[in-house]
This record gives C-alpha cells, structure tokens and sequence, in this order.
C-alpha cells in the first residue's frame, strides 16, 4: 500500500513536470481533447436548453390541452356544430371544449384598412381554454348567438388604434364588407408553436361560432380544442371523445391530439437528438483521444531511456505503466476542464443570440470531466502498455 | 553470495543462433572488489545484463544469496534488483529532467519509501560521494566526474548487496577516471560494498583485488593477475 502511493504520488509529481517540459507538445494534445469536451458538452446542453424550452412552452398552456380535428383524407362530413358544442357535458374526462370554425377576411376600421387574419368563430370558452385575457370589455359569450359581435387581438386592436380608435369597444369593424361590433380587446398573447394547434389570437378576431357559421367559406367545426380533467390520462380522455363521437356520428373519422402525447415523443425524440449531438461531439472526441495516444507513444518513443534506467533501479511494468497513463490523464483532465469552459461559453453564446434561457446542465459537466479521464485511460493504455513492457537491455544500450 | 554455474546465454537472429556466453561459472563473495576484463564482443555486457538480474541466462543457475532467481516472475527480479543490486554505467544514465538529489532518490521510490527519509538518506549519501554542494543540480550543469558521483550515488543509496558497474570510467578523462576508482576502492574498503566491474581497460582492471577475464564467451581467472597488474 505504502510502496503504491509512493510510486504513484512520484509518478503523478514527474508527470506534471514532464507535461510542463514538452510544453508544444503538451498544447497541442490539450487542444485536440478541449474541442472534444467542448463540443460534446455545447451539444449535449444545447438539446438539453432546446428541450426545457419547449417544455416551458408547453407548461405556459398547460399540459391537459386535447385537440380533436376530423381526420385527414376521411371522406366523411365534418364534426357537427352540436355534436362539438355538447363535448364537455358528455364526456366526463373532458372538463372543458371549445369547438372553433375558422375563416379569413380583411380588416378595415374607418375605411381604412387595419390588417388581414383569421375570423375565428367560438364560445365563451374558447378564451378559458386557451387562457385568452382582455384588456377592455369582455370575450364573446354564448348568448350572443349569431350576432355580428367581435373581439379583437391585441394586435388589430393597436392597428386600429393607430387608424384613430381612441374608444374600441363599441367601434364598428368591417371584415370582408361586413360590419362588426367590437365588444372586447385581447391582451396581447405569445403564440406557442409547440402545441398541437395554433391560435394566433393578436392578429385574429373572435366572432360567435353561429355568426361565423354564416360567413366563413367552410361551416363545419375546424377543431375542437379540449381540456382534460385533472388525473386523467390522456389516452383515457382520447378513448372517451372516441366512444362519444362513435354513438353522436359513427362514420365519423377522427384525428385526436393530446399535450401530453405530445410532450412525450417531443422527449423522446429531443433526447434522441441529444444522443446524436453528444455522438458527433464524440466523433471530435475520439479525433482527440487519438492525438493523446499519438502524443503518447511519442513520449514512450523519446523516453524509452529513461524507462529502461527506471527498470534497472528497480521499478515494475506497472509502475512505468502507472507513470504514462497518469500523464495522459491529467493531460484529458485539464483539457477536459479548459474544453467545459469552452463549451459552456459556446453555449452561453447560442443562447444569448436564440433568446433561450442559458442553464449550465450538472449532469453534462460531470460527464465531460467523467469521459476526460475515460478518454485519457482508454488512448494512454496502449502507449503505457508498450512503455511498460519495452527491454530494458535494448534501452540501455540507445537501441 | 552470488553464484553462477553453467550459464549459457544464446540469442536467435533469424535462423543464425549465436551462443554469446559459453558455460560461464563464476563467484562472488561479499567484501570482493572484482573486475571482469575482455574486448568489445566477448560477452562481458550480456554477462552483467544476468548477473544484473536484467536478462535471463538459456541455461545455467543464478544463484542470488542462496536463492535461486533463475524461475522468478518479472515483478520479483525488479524487486531483487531495487534491493540487492546497483547499477553505475558508463554513460551515467542520469535522468535529465531530475536534480542530482530527485535521481539519487530513484531506488527509493520503488522501494516505496516516505518523500522526507527519502531524501535524507540520499542527502547523506551525496554527501559521502563528495557532491554535497551540488545536490540541487540537474546533470546538464554537472561534469562528467560530477554525473558519475551522483550515478555512484544513487546505485548506493538502496544499500545493495553488490554495485555493479559497466565502464565506470568508459566516458572520463584520465584524471576523473582516477578520483572515481579511488572512491569506488574507499567504497569497498570502508564500507566492504561488493563491487563488480566490467571493463576493456587494464589500467582499471588492476586496481582491483580480484581480476578475471572474458574472452570468447568464457570467463578466466589468472591466479597471478595481482602480482603483474595485468
């Protein structure tokens, strides 16, 4: 025990002292495996970021969102406008629907023109499901059947404003020479392209679902967007609109959607992504072990003197063994530290120009520092290996 | 406390099998200050390389105080050599990046020795070579004289049983050749270190007690080489 830690405590002081004279050397073989450690830590932490981001995103709606569309290429009619607006008190699962027929159209407010968007027609609880908030009057509420009532996103509201509204609700819209009657004003909404649908409410207007049944170029229900109840799983929720669909219209095809569904195979398939980023990190990886072992075995080349010497005066295979691969790992480890730093400030700087919240990921430093050592024990084996069991006749000799 | 009997040593180049030492006996006693003496190809460096525990002979018994090295596993000759064996060769073969003292030392740590006896023993050690003002050199900024003290040194610091020594003065001008004999016979006189050292030169052979020679992969031992110093 005492003769190990002595020989190696000798070997670890003469391989930092050994490092530190072939300092080109040294440099160079430290930059093959910084780039390495750098990529492979900027990589594994960008899908990490890029994968809490989209799960923020998610989180901001709520993961309970379900989607129901007819399905693509059915041939059947489109879902019944009563048959949507009966969702939530049918099917127990479901907490809340709001069924949405959509058309497009032209603003104009005054004559003059103040924008182009979706006329999205709804119910009252279009803008719960969607956690819709307005900064003026109110949203659209089930007793305004068929009424030409609209409210306005925030973003057709700051048009018209700039077209000299000063007083919105009550303010006449015309869309596509049909006048409307502001009722409500929006606050202003991010748009989440990670759901399963978009509702782009700042440059849309919400009108009644039954007004919109008459103006909009196709009456059936576009989508149907649902909230879960609380603790139900969503293929329970998707089985439930199912069955319900299969009594109200049986040739009906359906396309279901759920958040959470969806969370689970963007995981899968961010995690994925991060596997084959932390794989062509690697591949730079590997190109650095390689220029360790290189360095390595020129090492064990120049020196074979010395370990020949180091064998008469009475050191074992594994003590000259032990002094080349402690070299070659402190060699990864310290590049394996200057690459983290790399490759923290690399990342650092993606985030800084893609608005994504900068986190440094515990799991990806402990790795990089982990796969250093790795990389130094796996490239300097072989180079120790030969150093240790060269002749130490022939060394002594110069052959 | 060393013998050899019998050893043979061949080596294969190719198909050519050529027998370099030829039924070698030969013994050593403790307190002996011998010389093996022969020309360049006669066999006398494999010699050291066997008795030096560094190659092993084809045949023929090692006998290393009383104990048989010749079936000892690569890890035990290493540990054999760091005890009972020290080496001083020609060329020096000091370590280039160590200080005198940080070589003196060497035997030491493969002995597994604590850093601060470590370097006390080796200290004293310098000392006794006469290279006390110089242990913090690095053998760039020492002569030859200098290095083969140290080298002496450091191949005494472990307290072998037998310092073997391949033409210690092989690499030195007359004069240094001198002082470093002189200290290697202070050496066996004082302290009765065993010494054994191979040479081509007469002048080094004859100032030692026991003389042989090696020629043609056989070792002679003239009973009167004393008396004529050749």
């Amino acid at each position: 025990m005492s003769r190990t830690f002595s020989v190696l405590s000798a070997n670890a002081r003469e391989a930092a002292e050994s490092l530190r004279r072939a300092r080109l050397r040294t440099v160079l073989g430290l930059v093959g495996v910084m780039i390495g450690i750098s990529s492979v830590i900027a990589m594994v932490s960008l899908g990490e970021i890029a994968r809490e981001q989209a799960r923020k995103q998610f989180e901001a709606l709520g993961t309970d969102i379900v989607v129901v569309r007819k399905a693509v290429g059915s041939g059947a009619k489109a879902i019944d406008l009563p048959n949507a607006l009966q969702v939530a008190a049918a099917v127990p699962s479901i907490t809340e629907a709001a069924p949405r027929i959509s058309g497009r159209g032209t603003f104009r407010f005054a004559g003059r023109k103040v924008g182009g968007g979706a006329v999205q027609g709804v119910t009252r609880s279009f803008a719960s499901v969607n956690r819709l908030t307005l900064q003026e009057g109110r949203f659209i509420s089930d007793l305004d059947a068929d009424r030409y009532w609209c409210v306005v996103g925030a973003g057709v509201a700051e048009a018209m404003r700039g077209a000299g509204a000063d007083r919105l609700a009550g303010s006449l819209l015309e869309v596509d020479e049909v006048l409307f009657t502001v009722v409500g004003v929006l606050d202003g909404k991010e748009e989440s392209y990670a759901l399963p649908v978009q509702v782009n409410a700042n440059k849309s207007i919400f009108v009644p679902i039954t007004t919109a049944q008459r103006i909009a170029p196709d009456p059936g229900v576009e989508v149907i967007i649902a909230r879960s109840g609380a603790g139900v799983h969503y293929e329970a929720a998707v089985a439930d609109i199912r069955s319900y669909f299969r009594r109200r219209a049986p040739d009906l095809g359906l396309d279901i959607v759920t958040a959470k569904e969806l969370v689970a195979r963007m995981e899968a398939q961010m995690g994925i992504f991060t596997l084959l980023l932390g794989a062509v990190g690697s591949i730079s990886l590997i190109v650095g072990g390689i220029g360790i072992m290189n360095i390595m075995l020129v090492s064990v080349a120049e020196r074979r003197a010395e370990i020949a010497i180091r064998r008469a005066l009475g050191a074992r295979q594994r003590d000259i063994r032990s002094q080349f691969l402690i070299e070659s790992v402190i060699l990864t480890i310290i590049g394996g530290m200057l690459g983290i730093a790399l490759g923290l400030a690399a990342t650092w700087t993606i985030c800084r120009f893609t608005d994504w919240d900068f986190l440094i990921s515990g799991l990806s430093v402990a790795s990089g520092l982990g796969t250093a050592a790795a990389v130094g024990l796996f490239f300097g084996f072989q180079p120790a290996h030969q150093a240790s069991r060269l002749d130490p006749i022939a060394g002594l000799q110069g052959k | 406390m060393l013998k050899l009997t019998g050893i043979r040593r061949s080596y294969r180049i190719g198909p050519v099998t050529t027998e370099i030492l030829r039924g070698v006996d030969l013994e050593v006693h403790a307190g002996d200050l011998m010389s093996i003496m022969g020309p360049s190809g006669s066999g006398k460096t494999t010699l050291m390389n066997i008795v030096g525990l560094l190659d092993r002979p084809t045949s023929g018994a090692c006998i290393l105080d009383g104990r048989d090295v010749s079936g000892l596993r690569d890890d035990e000759l290493s540990a054999l050599r760091n005890r009972h064996i020290g080496f001083v060769f020609q060329s020096f073969h000091l370590l280039p990046q160590l200080t005198a003292l940080e070589n003196v030392c060497l035997p030491l740590v493969y002995r597994g020795a604590g850093r601060p006896e470590m370097r006390r023993h080796a200290q004293a050690i310098l000392e006794r070579v006469g290279m006390a003002e110089r242990t913090g050199h690095r053998p760039d900024q020492l002569s030859g004289g200098q290095k083969q003290r140290v080298a002496i040194a450091r191949a005494l610091v472990g307290e072998p049983a037998l310092l073997l020594a391949d033409e210690p003065t092989g690499a030195l001008d007359a004069d240094t050749a001198g002082e470093v004999m002189a200290l290697l016979r202070q050496l066996n006189a004082e302290r009765g270190i065993t010494i054994l050292i191979i040479t081509h030169d007469p002048s080094v052979a004859g100032q030692c007690a026991r003389q042989t020679r090696i020629r043609d992969g056989r070792l002679f031992e003239p009973k009167a080489a004393a008396a004529d110093g050749a």
